[in-house]
């Protein structure tokens, strides 16, 4: 069980990583993507912590279709 | 003077969280025996291996309906306010 | 818009994998992982892959709004009713429990798990996943359409 006390700390300091990312990146579709990444990051320790109910449903809502809504929504605005 | 303030809530917040974050009861042991009753009558009673889906479908069913009550709204509005409109 | 040839490839070869583990993950709700909820939003992933590599205008060739409605009203219909149908004793009472549809009572412990089995609950996760999947589609849809429309007029 050592290899999950480890990957229990790496994976929520990637978590932490990826949301700091979020609010400092300035191009919103790579806002969006680092989005997509720490959904699967927090699938991953859900699925790490014994909830595989919660996991399935935040790789596919969180991860899929929060993204597209946003990326569709990122298409109606104009780039500068 | 500003600066400093808003450090200073930050810090004082943050020292709260790790507090509570130390006083919830440990991983694996749950407070109430509700759980317990749930784990050992689950499949008698209603038949469902899955004892979460049991849970979300029989013994929490009005939680699931207020959920769909909320997707169906959501859409609701969300279909009203992009619907294509005749005269474009 | 169309994409590449080459996302349009990959989507022929994901799409259907992607709907048959959506239909497991509702089907299978009461034995494994998983439920109409979960099952609906895998579901609506996929067709938000077909709406991106095929754009919102082919897409709304073959899949409208008011089909998806009325899928999702049904849905609902088909839950509210099956949590009526339990009204001889109260609200939500499985019903089913015991009876010759969905009916059998499994050993309680660790086992393989029968498919005929959970009562009113595998009925109430098709229910359920009907209804997000055709609500997730058509929010999916209708942003698509809205935000291509956008596009053109620009």
């Amino acid at each position: 069980m050592i290899e999950s006390g480890i990957l229990h700390i790496i994976i929520p300091v990637l978590l932490v990583v990826c949301a700091l990312l979020v609010a400092i990146f300035k191009d919103l579709i790579a806002a969006a993507i680092t989005l997509a990444v720490f959904s699967l990051l927090l699938a991953l320790e859900f699925y790490l912590l014994q909830a595989p109910d919660v996991a399935i449903a935040e790789a596919g809502v969180g991860a899929a279709i929060t993204v597209a809504i946003y990326i569709l929504a990122i298409r109606a605005t104009k780039r500068t | 003077m500003r600066k400093t303030a808003i450090v200073v809530s930050l810090i004082i917040f943050a020292a709260l969280l790790v507090v509570t974050a130390f006083l919830i009861h440990p991983f694996g042991d749950p407070p109430s025996d509700m759980d317990d009753y749930i784990i050992a009558n689950t499949q008698r009673e209603t038949g469902a291996n899955n004892a979460v889906t049991a849970v979300v479908f029989d013994y929490r069913g009005y939680d699931t309906l207020g959920e769909a009550t909320i997707l169906f709204t959501a859409v609701t509005g969300v279909v009203m306010l992009f619907r294509r409109r005749k005269r474009a | 818009m169309m994409m590449s040839k080459i996302v349009r490839t990959m989507t022929h070869l994901l799409v259907p994998l992607t709907f048959i583990y959506s239909v497991y993950l509702i089907m299978h709700g009461h034995l494994t992982p998983g439920g109409g909820f979960q099952g609906g939003g895998v579901f609506a992933s996929a067709v938000a892959l077909l709406i991106v590599a095929f754009g919102s205008q082919n897409i709304h060739k073959s899949l409208k709004e008011h089909h998806l409605s009325i899928l999702e009203s049904s849905g609902a219909l088909i839950f509210i009713g099956l949590a009526f149908g339990g009204l001889a004793a109260v609200f939500f009472y499985n019903f089913l429990t015991g009876s010759s549809i969905f009916g059998r009572i499994p050993p309680t412990g660790s086992n393989p798990g029968d498919i005929w089995t959970g009562g009113v609950i595998p009925l109430m996760n098709f229910a359920v996943g009907l209804k997000v999947i055709a609500g997730l589609s058509a929010i999916l849809l209708t942003m698509a359409l809205a935000t291509s429309l956008k596009e053109v007029e620009e």
